[in-house]
């Protein structure tokens, strides 16, 4: 029983395009607004008042003021608080502004979180990020050239670089703070925009063995055929944990939960929009697979 | 040993160790340990400052940390947590929030290493009243542990620059046979007494040391001229209700996510749905024993990016089972036996899988190796996941489905949502 095929591989145009539009926002996005870095990249103080019934913002904002803190800006909270970031980068400091605001508004710490980076710091995160960035991309270039191909790890490693760029866009779009915690989502991200593309690769590979049938872009086609559902569904079971942390997990955890669903969602679309129309074109440049596509025609 | 058994032994042993998971992690609460973000408390990172005539080596960050075990000590806190993190920094945990502002003055103080003279000394408690300061730490430029060739005690040798040995000498010949203490940041670390006039710039300090106690005694010398200061990188301070509370949320988007997926397996696979839940409830159970297993020998606390670690491995451990589910039904389509669709999709979903986890596990091993802070909770609980899901599918899904293939499936195909593949060659 032979289910009506989708022609993914026809649409390919459709897909570029698609993938370019959202490349070019991201760019744009990411060159006007910019990415918003967290305090841990530029040091300062962010003090979380978990409870704060009958608390105005305004009287937030003064006690800050009054205690001596520098650059307050407060944002209130789903929860009914309220998270104050200043610029204070001494530890010391940042305790005794924080107690003394605590007992002014009549809170018990207890309820309450201070976090103080130093003004150096953010050099040591950022190296550290990179160093784990880079070295993770070549290392998955490596694992899937000897598991696979050179061909294969390098479309993959351009797919989850299309997925990175866009969700570092959709950061700089929506305005939200890029933390210790963004990088660490995105580097997962970029297993898991390999997770669906190995998935489908896997499958390319093991049909194009002997193949003397069909060209390669329909041999292709069929195998993301063969593999859409399951693709669909690991997305689906993939994206609903992260997607209750973003609802109902609290700030630390949403700061992960919404990189990791974003994310997702792209590789999802990347393995099919990205990976295999880029890896189908390039295999179809191979002598072999180039008489394949005399004989049968050009797919 | 036939397959069959093979299997069924194989789904035995899973159920074992998911037993004694259950009993070392039961009850969660109080087995595994609780990071200072969950329980409340104070984090602290220190940082070595570079300056232009000193580099920041190993030799200088262990005297760093012993500075800073010693600051953490005087404090008398219990369950204290010193680690060296990166090359260049040292994590300090104190859970409780009753004396972070203490803490974090103690920690923030410059060390000082003294040489004072002793008034008195408690003949019960040894503890010595101290008098006016002699010389500075600044004086010393080397301390070595070593034994004495007459006596074969192990003793504590020091050399001081010119200054210190022309001030030593005077200090000695004033207090031939009285005690002096050595004090680093007002703590009396050894208070030895002065035997003779000592010239030359060295001297040797004994008193029944074990190698251990002399071992430390150097270092302590030997900080009174650290020559990087200790800087707060980060600094954190949480309540512990607004940590119980974040675990709460954690907790609850954990479970919400694992029975929605749940739901979802059954309502699209239906019988192999239901199965997969055990496999689940496997997966969860394996990862609570060893996070208690971890937590008893001390090393490891959970934190609330390890919590999205677990979460987001709940979501790859439904992925795997997917990926042996479907693959097992396209083998079906595809006229095998079930038999043979059980056997032969079941191994090329695992070789899927297992690429796919082990690319995540690569990242996940890098972030851990280079970051530095709170996120290496996160690529901690994500490991243990990822590992967790591969042998989980290896012993226990794999058996399972092809159990069910040999048993249920050509019973009841419409339960499991396969057609065909009735004839059992």
């Amino acid at each position: 029983m032979l289910k009506r095929e989708i022609d993914f591989l026809g649409n390919h145009r459709l897909f570029l395009i698609f993938s370019l539009t959202l490349v070019v926002i991201a760019i744009g996005s990411l060159a006007i607004r910019g990415l918003t870095f967290g305090i841990e990249f530029r040091g300062g103080t962010v003090i979380n008042i978990s409870e704060a019934e009958g608390i105005s913002i305004d009287e937030v904002r003064s006690v800050f003021s009054e205690a001596g803190a520098i650059g307050v800006v407060v944002q209130s909270t789903e929860g009914g608080g309220y998270i104050v970031r200043t610029t204070e980068s001494d530890a010391d400091v940042a305790n005794e502004i924080y107690r003394e605001v605590f007992e002014t508004l009549g809170l018990s710490t207890d309820v309450g979180e201070v976090s103080t980076i130093g003004p150096g710091w953010g050099r040591n995160i950022t190296r550290a990020a990179l160093l784990a960035l880079s070295v993770s991309v070549a290392a998955i270039l490596l694992y899937i050239a000897v598991r696979y191909e050179y061909k294969m790890s390098i479309v993959a490693v351009f797919t989850l670089v299309h997925d990175v760029l866009i969700v570092l866009g959709v950061y700089a779009l929506v305005g939200r703070e890029v933390t210790p915690n963004t990088i660490a989502a995105l580097l997962t991200i970029m297993g898991y925009s390999l997770y669906d593309t190995i998935v489908v690769f896997h499958r390319i590979r093991e049909n194009s063995m002997g193949l003397t049938r069909s060209t390669f872009t329909v041999m292709a086609n069929h195998s993301l055929n063969q593999v859409i559902v399951r693709s669909l569904n690991t997305s689906i079971t993939s994206i609903v944990p992260p997607l209750m942390l973003l609802l109902f997990g609290g700030e630390t955890l949403g700061d992960f939960a919404f990189a990791l669903v974003i994310g997702i969602i792209l590789g999802a679309y990347s393995s099919i929009g990205v990976a295999t129309p880029l890896y189908t074109a390039w295999k179809e440049r191979e002598p072999k697979f180039r008489a394949l596509a005399k004989r049968f025609g050009t797919a | 040993m036939d397959p069959k058994q093979r299997n069924l032994l194989s789904m035995a042993g899973v159920l074992v160790i998911a037993a004694l998971a259950w009993w070392q992690f039961w009850p969660p609460g109080e087995r595994i340990t609780q990071g200072l973000d969950i329980q409340g408390g104070l984090s602290v990172i220190l940082t070595a400052v570079e300056t232009p005539e000193t580099a920041v080596t190993d030799d200088v960050m262990n005297r760093a940390e012993l500075i800073v075990r010693n600051r953490v000590d005087r404090l008398g806190a219990s369950e204290v947590m010193i680690q060296r993190q990166g090359a260049d920094s040292i994590l300090v945990q104190l859970p409780g929030i009753a004396n972070a502002q203490e803490a974090l003055d103690a920690l923030g103080s410059t060390g000082q290493l003294e040489i004072r003279d002793v008034v008195s000394t408690d003949p019960t408690t040894g503890e010595v009243v101290l008098g006016d300061v002699l010389l500075t730490g600044d004086v010393i430029t080397d301390a070595t542990v070593g034994t004495n060739p007459q006596t074969n005690e192990i003793e504590v040798n020091v050399t001081f620059d010119s200054e210190g040995a022309a001030a030593w000498a005077e200090i000695t010949g004033a207090r031939i046979g009285k005690q002096i203490a050595i004090v680093l940041d007002g703590n009396v670390e050894s208070a030895p007494v002065v035997r003779d006039r000592i010239t030359g710039g060295q001297t040797s300090i004994t008193g029944n040391f074990t190698p251990e106690e002399a071992r430390r005694l150097k270092t302590v010398l030997e900080t009174g001229a650290l020559p990087v200061s200790l800087e707060f990188s980060e600094s954190r301070v949480v309540g512990p209700t607004l940590g119980q509370d974040s675990l709460r949320k954690g907790v609850f988007a954990a479970l919400a996510g694992l029975g929605l997926v749940a739901l979802y397996l059954a309502a699209y696979y239906r019988g192999f749905g239901v199965a997969s839940w055990f496999a689940l409830g496997l997966f969860a159970s394996l990862f609570l024993g060893i996070l208690s297993l971890l937590s008893n020998l001390g090393w490891f606390a959970l934190s609330l990016p390890g919590i999205a670690g677990i979460v987001l491995t709940i979501g790859l451990a439904a992925d795997s089972e997917i990926l042996m589910i479907e693959r097992f039904k396209e083998e079906v389509r595809g006229g095998k036996t079930y038999r043979s669709a059980a056997r032969h999709g079941t191994r090329h979903a695992i070789g899927t899988s297992l690429d796919a986890d082990l690319v995540t596990f690569v990242s996940a091993l890098m972030l851990y190796t280079f970051a530095i802070g709170p996120v290496r909770g996160f690529a901690l609980t994500l490991m243990i996941g990822l590992a967790i899901d591969i042998l989980n599918m290896v012993f226990w899904s794999r058996s399972v489905i092809i159990t069910l293939a040999e048993t249920v499936v050509p019973k009841a195909p419409w339960l499991f949502g396969v057609k065909g593949g009735e004839a059992d060659a």
